[in-house]
C-alpha cells in the first residue's frame, strides 16, 4: 500500500521538479536575494562617507567648539580604522549670520569630486541658540532620517555639556554623567538563556509564520491545480482503478509539499549563506567588509525548529489535504473560487494572528489560537519563539492539531472519492455534506 | 467450470432522475473474450464501472474471481482501459509506464523492462523517451493499453478498446487481444461495433437502456435466432420487391443494403411463401438463402426499438 503512495509522491515530486518554472523560479529567488544583499552596500559605499560641516557659530559661546570637538569625535562603524563622521570647519560670525550662511550654502550640495563644493552642509548656531534649543541645518542629506537623528542626538549632547558646564559643573563630571547606556536584550525561556536577542526572536517569529503562509497558499494552490488536471485530462480514471482516493490524496499532497520544500530549503540555504558569506561577497564587489556589520540571520534554538517543523508539517498537511479536495470538487479553477476562498480565510486569519501575537505573546488571542488546530501552526511556533508556553500547552495542542489534520485529511478523502469522477456542475454546499456522509 | 471472473447480480444503479444500470446480471466465466454490447447510452460504461469498483451498486452484487470483492482490491489482477483515454500530458512515455506498473504493484526495474517490451510489442518503442503530448491519439491509446497490460492480469476491461484508431492499429489491437485471450486470460471490451464482437468474441451481453436483451455464447446466440433470415440478392430493379418486403405478414424486419438484403421472417411465415411471394411480383433475383444471422441483424431486430426510444427521450431532454 505504502509503496503505492511512494509511487505518486515521486512522480508528483519529479515531473514538477524538472520543469522550467521550478528551475528558474527556485535559482530567481537567491539571485535576487543577493543583489538585495549587496546592492544596498555598494550603494552605501558612496552615501556612508564622512559629512562635510560647516558651523557659523554666532552665539558668543563655547558652544561651537563644544559641536564641533563632538561631531570631529564620531566614526562612521566600530572599527579602529573608521573613517570620522564628520569634518567640520568652525566659521565665526559676529552680529547677523545671513551673510555668511548664504556664501557657505552656494558652496554646499555639490558632487564630492567637484571643485565648487565644499560642504555637504551648513549648521547655523544663533545668539541666544543656547538658551532656545532652536537651530537649523541646511544640507544636501538632510532626507535622511538616520543621518539627521545621529546629528540631532550628538547636538543635543553638545548642548547638554555647554549648558552644564555653563551652570557651573565640571567638565570631567559632565563627561562621565553624558557617558552614553549600551543595552543588550537577551531572551529567556523557562529559566534560561536562548542565546537570542529581543530582535532576533522577532525576526525568528515573524519569518515562521510568513514561511507557512508561503508555503500553504502556493503549494495548496498547486495541489488544487494538479487536481483538475488529473480530472480534465481524464487520468484520473485509470488512477481511481488502482489507487484508493486516500493513496492519491496523500500522494498529491506529500509530492507537491516535498517538492515546495525542497525549493524552500534551496532558498534557506542560500540566504544563509550570502548573509554568512558576506564579507566574501563584499570583497568580491569591491566593497569594504567592514561596512556591513549589522546584517546577519538570527540564530535559533534546536528545539525550536523541532517545535517549527513538527507545527509546519502538520498545518502543511492539513490546509494541503482541503486544498485537494476542493481541486476535486471543480472542473475549472474559475469554479475553485467560491470554497477555496473560504481556505485563504481561514489562512489568513491565522497569518494575521502572528502579528496579534508577536505585539502580546502572553494574551489572550495566543494562548485561544494554539488549541485551536486551523490557526495553531501559525500562532503556536510564534509563542514558542517569543514566551514560554508551558510543556501541556505545547503537547495538548499538539494532539489537537494531530486529530484536526486526520478529520480534515478524512473529510477531503471522501470528497475526493465522489469529486473525482464528477465532471458536471460544482456541488452546492448541501451536496457537499451528502458526499461527505454517504460514499 | 473454474469460478466466473465476473458475477453481477442484480444489480442497480442510479443516477441523479434516471436509472443507468436496471436489475441487471451478468455471469463472465474465466477465459475467452466477452463482448458487452449496445447502443450509445445503454450503460456499457456504467457497468464496466461498477466492475471495477469506480462505482458503487445502488442494489445487488458485484465480485470478481468468486472473492466476493472487486475494483481496487483486486487491482493487481486486473487491467483497465478506459473509455475516456486520459494521460498525463508532460510525462515521458516510458516513465509515464513505469508509474502506472508501480500503481498496480510492480516494481520500478520489473516496470521499466515489461513498459519496453510492450512498447517494442506494439510498434512504439521509437517514442519511449518522447512526451506523451507530442504522440497521436491513436498512439496514446496503445501506451494506454499498454499500461494496462504491464501487470500481466487475468482479467482485462476494455472500454470501447477500437474507437479511434485507424485500421492498421485497430488490428494490432485485435491480434494482440485474441493472442491474450489465447494465453488462458479472460477480456471484456465493450463496443458498439458489431462486426468486431461478431469476430473476436466467445459470449455476449446485449444491454438496452440498462437492461439485459441478450445474453450466451455467440453461437448459441446466432443459432437462437438462426433459420429465420434470408440473404437476397437482387438481380435487376428491385422496385417489384418493395410491396413484398413491405408485408409485415411475411417479413418482420428487413435490413437494407440496396443490391442486397437481409431480412427477418414474420412469425409464422416460411421461407417457402416469401420466395413464391417474390417471385409472383416478378422480382428478379440472384441469391436466396436461408442463413445465420448477422450479429448486426440480431442487434438491429433486438434494439432497435429501443435504441430508437433512447433517442427520442435524448432529443426531449
Amino acid at each position: 500500500m505504502n509503496n503505492k503512495i511512494m509511487a505518486v509522491i515521486r512522480r508528483e515530486f519529479v515531473t514538477r521538479v524538472h520543469t522550467k518554472t521550478f528551475v528558474i523560479t527556485t535559482i530567481l529567488l537567491p539571485v535576487v536575494l543577493l543583489i538585495l544583499a549587496v546592492a544596498p552596500v555598494l550603494l552605501m559605499g558612496h552615501s556612508d562617507q564622512t559629512t562635510r560641516v560647516a558651523v557659523v557659530d554666532a552665539s558668543g559661546s563655547v558652544l561651537g567648539q563644544r559641536v564641533q570637538q563632538v561631531l570631529a569625535a564620531q566614526k562612521l562603524d566600530d572599527g579602529a580604522h573608521a573613517k570620522p563622521r564628520y569634518k567640520v570647519d568652525l566659521v565665526r560670525a559676529n552680529g547677523s549670520t545671513d551673510e555668511l550662511r548664504k556664501k557657505l550654502i552656494g558652496e554646499t550640495g555639490f558632487s564630492s569630486d567637484s571643485a565648487k563644493g565644499k560642504y555637504d552642509g551648513v549648521l547655523v548656531l544663533d545668539k541666544g541658540v543656547l538658551d532656545d534649543g532652536k537651530l537649523t541645518y541646511y544640507g544636501s542629506n538632510v532626507s535622511s532620517p538616520k543621518a539627521m537623528a545621529v546629528l540631532q542626538h550628538n547636538l543635543s549632547k553638545a548642548f547638554a555639556a555647554t549648558r552644564l558646564t555653563k551652570a557651573g559643573i565640571d567638565v570631567a563630571t559632565v563627561s562621565q554623567a553624558m557617558r552614553p547606556v549600551d543595552l543588550s536584550a537577551k531572551r529567556v525561556a523557562e529559566g534560561k538563556l536562548t542565546g537570542q536577542s529581543g530582535h532576533g526572536a522577532f525576526a525568528v517569529a515573524y519569518g515562521m509564520g510568513f514561511l507557512l503562509y508561503l508555503a500553504i497558499i502556493l503549494f495548496g494552490q498547486q495541489t488544487m491545480v494538479s487536481v483538475i488536471e488529473e480530472k480534465t485530462s481524464r487520468v484520473m480514471e485509470v488512477l481511481v482503478s488502482s489507487l484508493t482516493p486516500f493513496q492519491m490524496l496523500m500522494g498529491k499532497v506529500l509530492g507537491v509539499g516535498s517538492a515546495g520544500l525542497l525549493q524552500m530549503a534551496i532558498w534557506g540555504v542560500s540566504a544563509w549563506l550570502i548573509t554568512s558569506q558576506a564579507p566574501h561577497i563584499a570583497t568580491l564587489f569591491g566593497v569594504d567588509p567592514a561596512t556591513l556589520s549589522a546584517f546577519a540571520l538570527p540564530s535559533i534554538g534546536g528545539f525550536q525548529i523541532v517545535v517549527f517543523l513538527l507545527y509546519f508539517t502538520l498545518g502543511f498537511l492539513l490546509f494541503g489535504a482541503l486544498f485537494a479536495a476542493v481541486g476535486s470538487m471543480c472542473n475549472s479553477i474559475q469554479e475553485t473560487q467560491q470554497y477555496a476562498s473560504v481556505l485563504t480565510m481561514l489562512i489568513l486569519v491565522g497569518f494575521l494572528s502572528v502579528f496579534g501575537v508577536i505585539a502580546n505573546p502572553s494574551g489572550t488571542l495566543g494562548s485561544v489560537m494554539s488549541w485551536i488546530p486551523f490557526f495553531s501552526p501559525f500562532v503556536m511556533p510564534v509563542r514558542w519563539a517569543l514566551t514560554s508556553v508551558s510543556m501541556f500547552n505545547l503537547a495538548g495542542s499538539l494532539v489537537l492539531l494531530v486529530i484536526g489534520m486526520w478529520a480534515c485529511v478524512w473529510v477531503a478523502a471522501r470528497i475526493y472519492h465522489t469529486g473525482i469522477l464528477m465532471f458536471g456542475k460544482k456541488p452546492s454546499w448541501r451536496e457537499l455534506w451528502r458526499w461527505i456522509r454517504a460514499s | 467450470m473454474a469460478t466466473p471472473s465476473v458475477r453481477m447480480e442484480h444489480v442497480i444503479k442510479r443516477f441523479s432522475g434516471h436509472t443507468a444500470v436496471d436489475d441487471l446480471s451478468i455471469n463472465v466465466p474465466s477465459g475467452g473474450i466477452f463482448g458487452l454490447l449496445g447502443p450509445n447510452g445503454a450503460g456499457k460504461t456504467t457497468v464496466i464501472r461498477l466492475l471495477m469498483g469506480i462505482l458503487m451498486p445502488d442494489e445487488g452484487k458485484v465480485e470478481l474471481f468468486g472473492t466476493g470483492k472487486h475494483g481496487r482490491h483486486l487491482a493487481e489482477r486486473v487491467g483497465y482501459l478506459p473509455e475516456e483515454r486520459g494521460l498525463y500530458k508532460k510525462m515521458k512515455v516510458l516513465d509515464h509506464l513505469v508509474f502506472l506498473g508501480q500503481t498496480k504493484g510492480l516494481s520500478r526495474a520489473d516496470g521499466r523492462s515489461r513498459s519496453q517490451a510492450w512498447l517494442e510489442r506494439l510498434g512504439v518503442a521509437d517514442w519511449a523517451d518522447k512526451k506523451i503530448e507530442d504522440l497521436s491519439k491513436g498512439m496514446q491509446q496503445k501506451v494506454q493499453f499498454a499500461g494496462a497490460m504491464l501487470h500481466e492480469p487475468e482479467l482485462l476491461i476494455l472500454d470501447e478498446p477500437f474507437s479511434g484508431l485507424d485500421p492498421v492499429n485497430a488490428q494490432v489491437m485485435k491480434d494482440t487481444v485474441v493472442d491474450l485471450a489465447g494465453q488462458g486470460r479472460t477480456i471484456i471490451f465493450s463496443t458498439h461495433v458489431m462486426e468486431q464482437a461478431e469476430r473476436m468474441c466467445d459470449r455476449i451481453v446485449i444491454m438496452a437502456r440498462g437492461r439485459k436483451v441478450v445474453d450466451g455464447p455467440l453461437a448459441e446466440v446466432k443459432a437462437e435466432a438462426g433459420k429465420r433470415h434470408i440473404a437476397l440478392d437482387f438481380a435487376g430493379s428491385r422496385e417489384s420487391a418493395k410491396a413484398v418486403l413491405a408485408d409485415r405478414s411475411l417479413v418482420a424486419s428487413v435490413d437494407d443494403f440496396g443490391a442486397s438484403a437481409e431480412l427477418e421472417l414474420a412469425p409464422g411465415a416460411d421461407p417457402g411463401q416469401l420466395l413464391s411471394a417474390l417471385v409472383a411480383n416478378g422480382v428478379k433475383l440472384s441469391r436466396f438463402q436461408v442463413v445465420e444471422p448477422s450479429l448486426q441483424s440480431i442487434f438491429i431486430s433486438k434494439v432497435g426499438a429501443e435504441a430508437a426510444h433512447a433517442a427520442r427521450v435524448e432529443e426531449v431532454a
